[in-house]
């Protein structure tokens, strides 16, 4: 196997997938370090933002990208829907109440999905985009983009989370709720600014996913562990260790195919979950809450 | 007074059981099928073939004393949990006599070993084609109207080879489905002199399967056998495998026959793309079939119709054979199914068939698929054909020996 080969068919998918997963585990990152619980329905709500870019594509016509600003915002009014109406109310009690109504709305967004756009494997363009290339490399356009979105959205937001008034509040609620709660921040502005960042971002995730691969019902579902391990590898609160951990992630399941039998490389997101969790369980980066 | 309370909670008891037979005006017949998932594209039209045999039964005077024969649709989603779930459902909430599904290998042996076996519910797939289902102690309950995949496997093997296959790498799911599939391909090819460059499980519903095949294709071969489903990741790894050029020809099985290739990857990218399907004989059973199909909506070519039409058919003849009762339907099955010579029975022809069972009389199903006549396992053999994709979907290629 020449170096070019391995480039090519491991370590650029693996970059790839690794965004994606690195998308979503960012927002799961955020949920976990400032509302202290495993969000579950992360998955289903990537799946949704995935279809409603579909239907931008179907119904308006929009070029995939053109649609993803608006996805996002859709997504994210979504999140902020889903947590006023159901996970406020159990605020205040055992957070293992919202973990479990989390895993119902991932139940009612699948079905939502599937009855409005049915069951059947979708894409966002027929036919096959063969990839072009650089110098030996072989690369899709919809790779480069799914990368370069992905480092924009989390620079974008390290940008936020550092500089501006509200970034800071969610950090302080992320490091001590009580205390920030004393010093004055509004506990339901940062509440639904972290729905609107990790539900964008989630969307962001699914649109990626479906623009790489296809469009079904279960896509986002089975994202769920792979993202959860890379948040929980880069060290839970900390967005560029969800990023670390996304691509390590990716890149190593594709490359398990090289030493393990294939079949065992789904469970790969599983083994380095196990691993972290006995040998570091704070995480590569030092994570704030576990 | 504890004797009172006994008699008392006895006669409510009688009283039950009593208004359960009277109210017993349905029979209630379970379809399982996977709706959602990796076979989603292809499981409406095997319903439609379900219904519609439902809907000819209830038309010429039902079960029994024209009791309605009443569908419980339950989604199998394609995998051994659902599949379970959907079947206790059934069997257990509803009180279906029997099942016709589920439609994959896996939910099959789940939904059979965990359900339909210890009710003693029958139990027939239209579609299940793993030769691990043949190896169920079922206690002879749970059949199937299409051919295991033991010859399927072999048939794709030597027809591959009459094609001047020499050397071929296998990708399957690392299911039921897919390794019985690849392992009955395996030894036949390799019994026939073929060479196997490379024999690979994968996990379904990955995102990107490019570092599998770029192992696949280490081998050197330049062709690919996926036995995987067409909506699921066999769609997936079909895409990566083109549009990076890993291999030439494409082979697939009877799950990769599905429209979800043609329409998302289109067919003028499919021209070396070449699947095996069991195929109905030509019959005047078939043409029956064909024309009533037709005029409901149904595409009569589309893959596994004729053995769900079938399979539901035959398990409203158990029924009406075992008078209803669902203990008796599995050897009611046997029974209807176990003669070659009696009374022909086509397709659509019940009020027919009802007479005859009535009067004791043996009777032959000649199916749509063929003539039913079980082996000890439960099994038929069956007919393949070689399809490649035209312009309109699908067309067949050669028949497959």
């Amino acid at each position: 196997m020449t170096v070019i080969d391995f480039l090519n068919f491991y370590i650029v998918p693996g970059i790839v997938l690794g965004s994606i997963y690195a998308l979503g585990a960012v927002g799961i990152t955020l949920v976990f370090a400032i509302l202290r619980y495993a969000h579950l329905a992360h998955g289903d709500l990537a799946t949704l933002g995935a279809f409603l870019a579909l239907a931008m594509v179907q119904l308006l016509g929009m070029p995939v990208m053109a649609a993803l600003p608006f996805v996002i915002l859709l997504t994210a009014a979504v999140a902020v829907g889903i947590d006023r109406v159901f996970y406020d109310a159990f605020r205040e009690r055992p957070k293992i109440i919202t973990v479990m109504s989390s895993l119902g709305i991932a139940l009612m967004i699948r079905a939502i999905v599937q009855v409005v756009w049915g069951v059947d494997t979708q894409t966002y363009s027929r036919g096959l985009v063969r990839p072009e290339d650089y110098f030996g490399l072989r690369l899709r356009d919809r790779e480069i983009y799914t990368v370069i979105a992905m480092i924009a959205l989390v620079v974008g937001l390290q940008m936020f989370l550092s500089r501006s008034k509200w970034g800071k509040a969610m950090r302080a609620m992320s490091d001590n709720p009580n205390l920030a709660l004393l010093s004055g921040i509004d506990n339901r502005k940062v509440v639904m600014l972290t729905w609107v960042i990790s539900g964008g971002l989630c969307a962001a995730a699914g649109v990626f996913l479906g623009l790489n691969t296809e469009l079904k019902p279960m896509m986002g579902w089975s994202m769920l562990l792979p993202m959860f391990a890379a948040a929980i590898l880069g060290g839970v609160g900390r967005v560029e260790g969800a990023v670390l951990g996304g691509l390590i992630v990716g890149i190593a399941e594709e490359l398990s195919v090289l030493v393990l039998p294939s079949e065992y490389k789904a469970a790969m997101a599983f083994a380095i979950l196990l691993v972290m969790l006995l040998v570091r369980p704070t995480g590569l980066l030092r994570g704030k809450v576990l | 007074m504890n004797k009172k309370v006994l008699a008392l909670a006895g006669s409510l008891l009688a009283a039950t059981a009593l208004t359960g037979t009277a109210a017993q005006a349905d029979v209630k017949i379970g379809l399982l099928g996977g709706i959602t998932g990796p076979i989603a594209a292809m499981a409406p039209a095997m319903l439609l073939s379900a219904e519609m045999a439902i809907t000819e039964v209830n038309a010429q005077g039902g079960i029994g004393k024209g009791e309605k024969l009443v569908q419980v649709t339950g989604d199998s989603a394609c995998n051994p949990q659902n599949g379970t779930d959907a079947a206790t459902k059934a069997v257990n909430i509803d009180g279906v006599v029997g099942l016709v599904g589920p439609h994959c290998s896996g939910a099959v042996i789940a939904a059979a070993n965990s359900v339909a076996i210890p009710a003693g519910i029958a139990l027939i797939t239209p579609s299940g084609t793993s030769p691990e289902i043949s190896n169920l102690k079922d206690n002879d309950s749970v059949f199937r109207t299409v051919p295991s995949d033991d010859y399927q496997g072999r048939a794709l093997a030597r027809s591959l080879k009459a094609q001047g296959m020499d050397s071929v790498a296998v990708a399957y799911l690392n299911n039921d489905y897919g390794s019985g599939l690849a392992n009955a391909f395996k030894a036949e090819f390799e019994a026939n002199g073929g060479k196997i460059t490379a024999f690979a499980a994968h996990e379904g519903e990955k995102a990107s399967y490019r570092s599998n095949l770029a192992e696949l294709a280490k081998g050197g071969s330049d062709t690919l056998v996926i036995f995987d489903y067409g909506d699921g990741s066999g769609l997936t790894m079909l895409r990566e495998a083109l549009e990076n050029g890993f291999f030439k020809n494409y082979v697939g099985a009877d799950g990769m026959k599905s429209d979800a290739p043609i329409k998302e990857l289109g067919a003028n990218n499919l021209g070396t793309f070449i699947t095996s399907a069991p195929v109905g004989e030509k019959s005047d059973s078939l043409e029956v079939f064909a024309k009533n199909f037709k005029d409901v909506g149904g595409d009569p070519d589309a893959v596994f119709v004729t053995t769900s039409y079938d399979a539901t058919f035959l398990m409203a003849l158990a029924i009406e054979k075992a008078g209803g009762d669902k203990t008796k339907v599995a050897k009611a099955l046997r029974e209807i199914t176990s003669s070659t010579d009696g009374e022909a029975i086509k397709p659509g022809e019940w009020a027919k068939a009802k007479e005859l069972i009535a009067a004791g009389k043996p009777i032959t199903y000649k199916g749509a698929a063929g003539t039913y006549n079980f082996d000890a396992a439960g099994d038929v053999p069956g007919v393949y054909a070689l399809f490649k994709v035209g312009a309109n979907g699908f067309e067949k290629m050669a028949d497959m020996k």
